[in-house]
């Protein structure tokens, strides 16, 4: 502590400056999450007698976390700490394509009005890998194709040919 | 001692079973060459194998594991020496004299020595697991449901005081661990917990998809935002890879001090393997007579944190093979293995499957022994595989962790929630939140309800039983210290923050 002259206390009361903007964000988030987890296990029956019924450990701990995650938020109020940083989009937004994309085409799927046939292991890794490239800002054609060929062709050997895991190969079959 | 004796023979013979050893050979590769890859530590190199181990007998499956664990370990510390990036907290010592030997053309002795210290502590730490097992495990007779509990919630405690970063912010990540496996079926009753109405949901949140999304996929969304090469390789050809006689007899004192701290701290829960490392590093410096060395490419900066890495590597299977309590986010990938195989882990591992218990433990000196072999010869392979850009790298890691998730239950829902949890992890990185207390308490979260619960019903609902049973009380007193300790500084500098103004 300073010696000798104490600061006033930060200024007049209600001023709401988010001092530790990290801090106080995610502590609201977690807030969120814990009300969302009291709400979807609202519906469970709660103790009998001496017993825990199917809800009251998720509220238990939901309310808890709310708490915290109020503590959290409230001292990124009252402390500084660092900015918000700021989000990538590009490359996230490349690689969970990607993933989705392994996901809808390995078995197919239904969305709505699009049918996605199961295309296989082999499309699905090429398309993801290819996909996933794409959120590098150095991406390169030729060189890209290749790795894609050598990985896809790896993956056949090691998780069908060595690990024997049931895989459908190619959309035909 | 006899009996020690012919649980190791009967773990031998397990161990040294064609198959068995040619797992645990494969695991130490393959472990060897993802951990290799710079940015992907430990845990996230487990997490990314474990589907790969899923089609194995379960003594093989544990085996590869375990080979897979000392091999990412070993990988990390090679990434450290050579290009300076810490793959994860436990080479963040490593690198600073490892790399600054590399500089000095002395990679070839750091990375012998490195090996040769884990060798040595994993030889030591493996009689110590073995001789351990049988009296902890009667130990863990005497626990009842409060005990359990407590106990877990020790351990959680201990990763919250390991997390870097704010007190307050683990423990948030431990209490969402907790909810989020809460959410499926309800243990007793099977009533579907927070599941939406979605029916994947009702079997709950499958572990490995927790894990691959807030390792894998978040780690690999968040090297993309940054500037891309930033790496320092050292270029010279490395040579000289024995260790000359003034190094082993200079290290020789650093490696058994590393291995007896990195012994003792690898038992207590939370995450003994980083404290070890940085512990015996700082003894080390301590105890020197030339402290200024270290720094600077001092050998024994290199051989202590090794050989207490390794050695806290495998004491800290004796909680989760006597008690069945992971004390690490590791050793949580473990249980979520054995699971899978259908294994409770626990004191009953021992009694009732004695050959999976004692050929585990054989097989982590031999997982040890293959690392010297292995990593020392192919130290030219894993400098060119360091060489491959991040650009093509990454889109391969993707590629297979996708396989790999959606190999686990032939689902593609699991591969979808993977790909959430990759957004999760992303957010709790910018918000300075860690995932390791999460996961932590992912996988301790269905066993500490169920003891929570059972605990209160014995005591028909009296919750001060945790603090009135002795050995639970311990625990709790334990823990609750740990929370102080760890909360004071932090809350002390904030009141100096803001008397500061």
């Amino acid at each position: 502590m300073a010696e000798g002259v104490r600061s006033p206390p930060n200024g007049g009361g209600l001023r709401f400056k988010v001092r530790g903007p990290r801090e106080f964000y995610g502590g609201l988030a977690l807030i969120a999450l814990a009300i969302v987890a009291i709400w979807a296990s609202g519906d469970l029956p709660g103790m009998h007698g001496f017993a825990f019924g199917p809800g009251t450990a998720p509220r238990l701990f939901a309310t808890l976390l709310a708490i915290v995650g109020a503590l959290v938020a409230l001292s990124g109020m009252l402390f500084d700490g660092p900015p918000l940083d700021s989000y990538a989009i590009r490359g996230p937004a490349w690689v969970i394509l990607a993933i989705l994309a392994f996901a809808g085409m390995i078995r197919g799927v239904h969305l709505g009005f699009v049918t996605v046939p199961p295309l296989g292991l082999i499309p699905s890794t090429f398309a993801a890998f290819m996909i996933s490239i794409c959120g590098s800002s150095e991406m390169r054609w030729v060189e890209s194709l290749i790795a894609a060929v050598a990985m896809t062709a790896f993956c056949v050997g090691l998780f069908v040919y060595l690990l024997q895991l049931p895989f459908q190969l190619w959309p035909w079959y | 001692m006899s009996e020690l004796l012919a649980n190791l023979a009967l773990g031998f013979s397990v161990a040294a079973h064609p198959y068995n050893i040619g797992f645990c050979l494969l695991g130490a590769l393959v472990g060897t060459l993802v951990g290799v890859l710079p940015g992907i530590g430990t845990v996230a190199t487990v997490a990314m194998l474990l589907p790969i181990t899923f089609g194995l007998p379960p003594v093989g499956a544990l085996i590869m594991l375990a080979g897979i664990y000392y091999g990412a370990q070993y990988g990390g510390s090679t990434t450290s020496v050579l290009v300076n990036i810490p793959g994860e907290a436990t080479s963040v010592v490593t690198c600073l004299d490892g790399h600054q030997m590399a500089r000095q053309g002395r990679a070839g002795a750091a990375l012998s020595i490195a090996a040769i210290g884990s060798f040595f502590a994993g030889c030591v730490s493996t009689v110590l697991v073995a001789a351990l097992g049988t009296p902890l495990t009667s130990l863990a007779l005497l626990f009842g449901p409060a005990e359990y509990f407590s106990l877990m919630v020790l351990g959680l405690i201990f990763a919250v005081v390991l997390a870097k970063g704010s007190v307050l912010n683990a423990i948030a990540m431990i209490l969402t661990g907790l909810l989020l496996s809460m959410v499926g079926s309800d243990l007793e009753t099977g009533a579907g917990r927070m599941t939406f109405d979605i029916a994947e949901l009702s079997d709950g949140i499958g572990f490995a998809n927790v894990a691959m999304g807030v390792f894998g996929f978040a780690e690999i969304i968040r090297n993309l935002e940054m500037s891309q090469e930033s790496r320092d390789i050292v270029q010279s050809k490395i040579k000289g890879l024995m260790p000359t006689r003034q190094d082993l007899i200079d290290s020789s004192g650093a490696i058994a001090r590393g291995t007896i701290l990195g012994s003792i701290l690898g038992i207590l829960p939370g995450g003994g393997a980083v404290v070890a490392s940085f512990a015996a590093y700082t003894f080390e410096k301590r105890i020197s007579k030339t402290p200024e060395r270290f720094g600077r490419g001092e050998i024994r900066g290199v051989a202590a944190p090794e050989a207490a890495n390794n050695a806290a590597a495998q004491t800290s299977f004796i909680p989760l093979l006597t008690l069945g309590i992971p004390p690490n986010a590791v050793m949580a990938l473990m249980v979520g293995a054995m699971t899978i195989h259908g294994i409770v882990p626990g004191p009953q591992v021992m009694t009732k499957q004695p050959e999976l218990f004692w050929g585990m433990i054989a097989s982590m000196w031999l997982g040890n022994l293959m690392l010297v072999i292995i990593n020392l010869p192919l130290v030219g392979v894993w400098v060119t595989l360091l060489r491959v850009p991040y650009r093509l790298l990454y889109p391969s890691i993707i590629v297979f962790c996708c396989i790999g998730i959606y190999s686990i239950n032939n689902s593609p829902t699991d591969v979808v929630i993977a790909a959430i949890f990759g957004l999760v992890g992303y957010w709790l990185a910018k918000h300075d939140f860690e995932p390791a207390p999460l996961v932590l308490a992912f996988v301790l979260g269905p066993l500490m309800e169920e003891n929570l619960r059972r605990a209160m019903l014995i005591a028909r609902g009296d919750a001060t039983v945790f603090i009135t049973r002795p050995i639970s009380g311990v625990l709790i007193a334990i823990a609750a210290s740990l929370l102080v300790l760890a909360a004071l500084p932090m809350i002390r500098k904030r009141r100096e923050e803001v008397f500061v103004e």
